[in-house]
């Protein structure tokens, strides 16, 4: 299954300075294809940051992202986007003036579906998601797991969804949403082969999905392995429990 | 499909009451309407931009005095003849509008606005202060297009492009376009996220609402013989919003609605300009505070209470024209 | 004559700087300062005591824009309006609009001109109008003031923290909101007294808010938004690039160059001198 000389994302050496604060410093990761990897770390840490710098949001310092073998740092969102990386934010950004439908029709006329079709695949994953019902309601009147749960099943509209890019997706979610949230993330590895990074503090959410984790502290990686080896890892303790 | 067809019929309905309404009215009244479908054009296209994108244009107007200035000047000057000069305006001002476009794309609302704005000064004084070339504050004669001053041709002139303009603006916002729009205004970060290219659009928005605007200018222009720099004055893009805003942003109808119901208004308030002015902004007001929507709002909610009454009833009609 | 608009300028950066909203109405405070101190001139304080009525004024406008703060704008903060620039442009241009038209339909559409606050004086072998002499030392020390205000008191710089971090200063115990509306009542009282200081200059009429608006916001485009230095060394730059130009190129296109000044200024740093972009992720 996997491919250990080519994975699906390749981080070298990333660096990402604000002012004078350095967020990420030299950080290197790699994820394969098909891979739930999760992204933990202590507020602040730098994960949104990292994940902002994957999806073309901020600039690169220093360093190279290659995804699938091609370079990606220095390209505009919308390009890394269609390349086929979708990405959820930790607040909620849905579409507060439009229909949840035409919400989640969005990605999928950004790369040339037609209006029926996204409408007739829109419906689909609506119903897989137990949505249907709010279809036609605006996004504003959504619950705050609603909209986080139409955030990430509009992500995956996009055709040729290879990497997925969850930013705190179960934050603040009701347990049944958590739930479907859930399903569809294995439903999507399993059945499609979509590679998942996700960022998350609810630890036991990520031992159920993750197999491999990443941990960030102050900017650098300091772990990575299976949950066991991470939640072991004296650097990781240290960095949780320790002092500053 | 019945509400579809009743839809339809409406506004096929209004169409032909507008085409046969010169013959029943008095010149004054044809001149007034032709200027009202001038300012339905320039309203429902600031609404394509400020409204639906977001884009809050303040110099929007200041297309318009550049069309019919650009327009002018070629003819009367370069001795172009009418078509060619029009035409080379619109182009000039296509190209205009995307390098401004451009200018502006880093900008949100605010500094949008002050770019804008600033632009806007900028024309107008220019125009202002070149009076050898322009013909400053005195206003520079222009050639009629239909060699005529009675206003009925030009009626139907503006009557067709404003029809048009609200076709091609229906067009858009129906197309794949209208939802990349909307998703921009919305949350921009989120839409390139999803694959938007809101560099590309934002452009296209700019450029096609502008070069409207400037086509209503330059037609403008022709009809009513002479422009002046006073077009350009930051009152007229006070008047576009206020149009907008009473009508309903955001939505298709509202910004012909506002523009024809405010200009009958003015009409009839004549005598008292202040005190029309005072109304006009006070409504702006009380309706951005309390009531969103404007005149369209108003009406669907209207109706949507008689639909209750009725029992449940489909997709209002006033919802279908958004 | 740069100078004299920094207080408009000033008005409108500092609202911006706490609130994130710019009050297009600005220039109607100042029409209103200048039709009140013409009031208080010509009907109780007698042309000797002009230097009252600024403070009269102050007074007033602050009271006005407070007021007006309070029912329009400070919805925008509490949750219920949802486009906020869009709402707050929209209604203060509509503010201005109104404002403009009820100057008209209560005082005339008049030109009134209030007395002197001082003869014409000469600096060496230059004469100067008296009242654009008062005007400019106003002005100056007005600035003086406010910059001291500013940098040394305590309010002046919880001012300073709201305009930086506008979350961060509740854990502080700074109640925003009633700082909002007192810094959209001090820059509106700036621009009145702008008004009241500039009109024996500008005289008073209906829309005489209207230039100094756009020299204001010509200032707060050079200098950037919500920086209040850039306010001055725009005011100055403007008041220069004007003299300039009408003294090399050519006088009748002296409203040109200061739009030339901000042209170039706006190719080379999009965001004024001193303006700073907003992040948006």
């Amino acid at each position: 299954m996997n491919n250990q000389s080519h994975p699906l994302l390749d981080i070298k050496n990333l660096v990402k300075d604000f002012g004078g604060l350095r967020a990420l410093n030299n950080v290197s990761l790699r994820i394969q294809e098909g891979e739930i990897r999760g992204l933990i770390g202590p507020n602040g840490s730098g994960k949104t940051t990292m994940i902002n710098l994957i999806t073309g949001s901020y600039k690169i310092d220093h360093g190279s992202i290659y995804f699938s073998g091609e370079r990606m740092d220095g390209l505009q969102p919308n390009v890394i986007a269609s390349r086929g990386i979708m990405r959820t934010f930790q607040i909620s950004r849905v579409f507060k003036d439009m229909t949840v439908l035409e919400n989640m029709v969005v990605p999928a006329l950004c790369q040339g579906q037609s209006m029926v079709e996204a409408k007739v695949r829109a419906e689909e994953l609506l119903e897989f998601s137990l949505l249907t019902r709010l279809k036609n309601e605006p996004a504003k009147n959504l619950s705050g797991g609603q909209s986080m749960l139409l955030q990430i099943v509009r992500g995956f509209m996009k055709k040729d969804l290879r990497l997925y890019l969850m930013d705190e997706p179960f934050s603040g979610v009701h347990e049944s949403i958590k739930g479907i949230i859930i399903k569809n993330i294995k439903a999507m590895n399993q059945e499609k082969g979509i590679t998942f990074l996700i960022v998350s503090h609810e630890m036991t959410t990520i031992r159920n999905l993750c197999y491999r984790i990443s941990v960030l502290h102050k900017g650098e990686l300091i772990s990575q392995g299976t949950m066991e080896e991470v939640a072991n890892d004296p650097l990781v303790i240290d960095a949780y429990l320790g002092g500053e | 499909m019945l509400k579809h067809r009743l839809n339809y019929f409406g506004l096929l309905l209004l169409l032909l009451s507008a085409i046969v309404l010169p013959f029943y009215l008095p010149d004054y009244w044809i001149h007034s309407l032709t200027i009202t479908f001038y300012y339905v054009i320039m309203a429902a296209t600031w609404n394509l931009l400020g409204g639906y994108t977001g884009q809050f244009s303040l110099s929007h107007h200041t297309f318009a005095l550049i069309g019919s200035y650009t327009s002018a000047l070629l003819i009367t000057k370069a001795g172009i003849p009418m078509w060619t000069g029009m035409v080379s305006s619109w182009i000039f001002n296509a190209f205009l509008s995307m390098l401004l476009g451009i200018l502006c794309l880093r900008m949100q609302g605010i500094y949008l606005a002050l770019t804008t704005w600033a632009f806007a000064e900028i024309v107008k004084t220019y125009i202002r202060m070149d009076f050898e070339f322009t013909g400053g504050d005195r206003g520079l004669k222009t050639p009629l297009f239909f060699k005529t001053m009675n206003p009925l041709p030009y009626y139907y002139l503006f009557l067709v492009f404003a029809v048009l303009t609200i076709i091609v603006i229906a067009i858009i916002m129906r197309s794949r376009i209208g939802y990349y729009l909307r998703t921009i205004r919305n949350d921009e970060v989120a839409a390139q996220a999803m694959g938007v290219n809101t560099v590309r659009w934002k452009v296209f928005v700019f450029m096609v609402a502008s070069v409207f605007a400037s086509i209503a200018g330059t037609l403008y222009g022709h009809f009513t013989g002479l422009i002046s720099p006073v077009s350009g004055e930051f009152y007229e893009m006070a008047l576009i919003i206020i149009f907008v805003v009473i009508g309903g942003m955001r939505s298709q109808a509202g910004p012909v609605i506002g523009a024809i119901s405010i200009r009958f208004l003015a009409e009839v308030l004549k005598k008292w300009p202040e005190i029309r002015m005072v109304l006009l902004a006070s409504a702006v007001i009380l309706i951005m505070r309390f009531f969103n929507g404007g005149l369209m709002e108003f009406l669907r909610r209207g109706y949507q209470r008689i639909q209750q009454r009725k029992g449940r009833g489909p997709v209002s009609v006033f919802q279908k024209m958004e | 004559m740069g100078v004299l608009y920094c207080l408009m300028s000033l008005g409108v950066n500092f609202i911006y700087g706490i609130m994130k909203v710019i009050n297009w109405a600005v220039g109607e405070f100042f029409m209103i300062g200048a039709y009140v101190q013409y009031l208080l001139i010509v009907n109780f304080l007698g042309a000797r005591y002009w230097y009252v009525g600024l403070f009269i004024v102050a007074f007033c406008t602050f009271f006005l824009g407070a007021f007006v703060q309070k029912i329009l704008i400070k919805p925008m903060f509490v949750g219920i309006i949802e486009e906020k620039t869009e709402y707050a442009t929209i209604v203060t241009i509509a503010m201005a609009i109104l404002f403009r038209n009820l100057a008209i339909l209560i005082g005339g559409p008049y030109i009134y001109t209030p007395p002197d606050y001082a003869p014409p004086t000469r600096i060496g072998p230059l004469p100067l109008s008296g009242n654009n002499f008062i005007a400019f030392i106003g002005t100056i020390v007005i600035l003086a003031f406010f910059f001291y205000f500013l940098k040394k008191t305590w309010i002046g710089k919880a001012f300073q923290a709201v305009s930086q971090n506008r979350t961060g200063v509740l854990t502080a115990g700074i109640d925003v909101l009633k700082f909002d509306m007192i810094a959209f009542g001090i820059g509106s009282a700036l621009a009145g007294v702008g008004g009241a200081l500039l009109a024996p200059v500008l005289l008073v009429y209906p829309l005489c808010g209207v230039i100094p608006t756009v020299r204001g916001f010509e200032i707060i485009v050079i200098g950037g938004l919500g920086s209040i230095p850039g306010v001055f060394v725009a005011g100055l730059s403007l008041g220069i690039a004007e003299s300039l130009g009408a003294a090399f190129i050519n006088p009748s296109f002296i409203d040109i160059y200061g739009f030339g000044l901000l042209m170039f200024i706006l190719l080379i740093k999009p965001y004024g001198l001193f303006g700073k972009p907003e992040r948006s992720v």
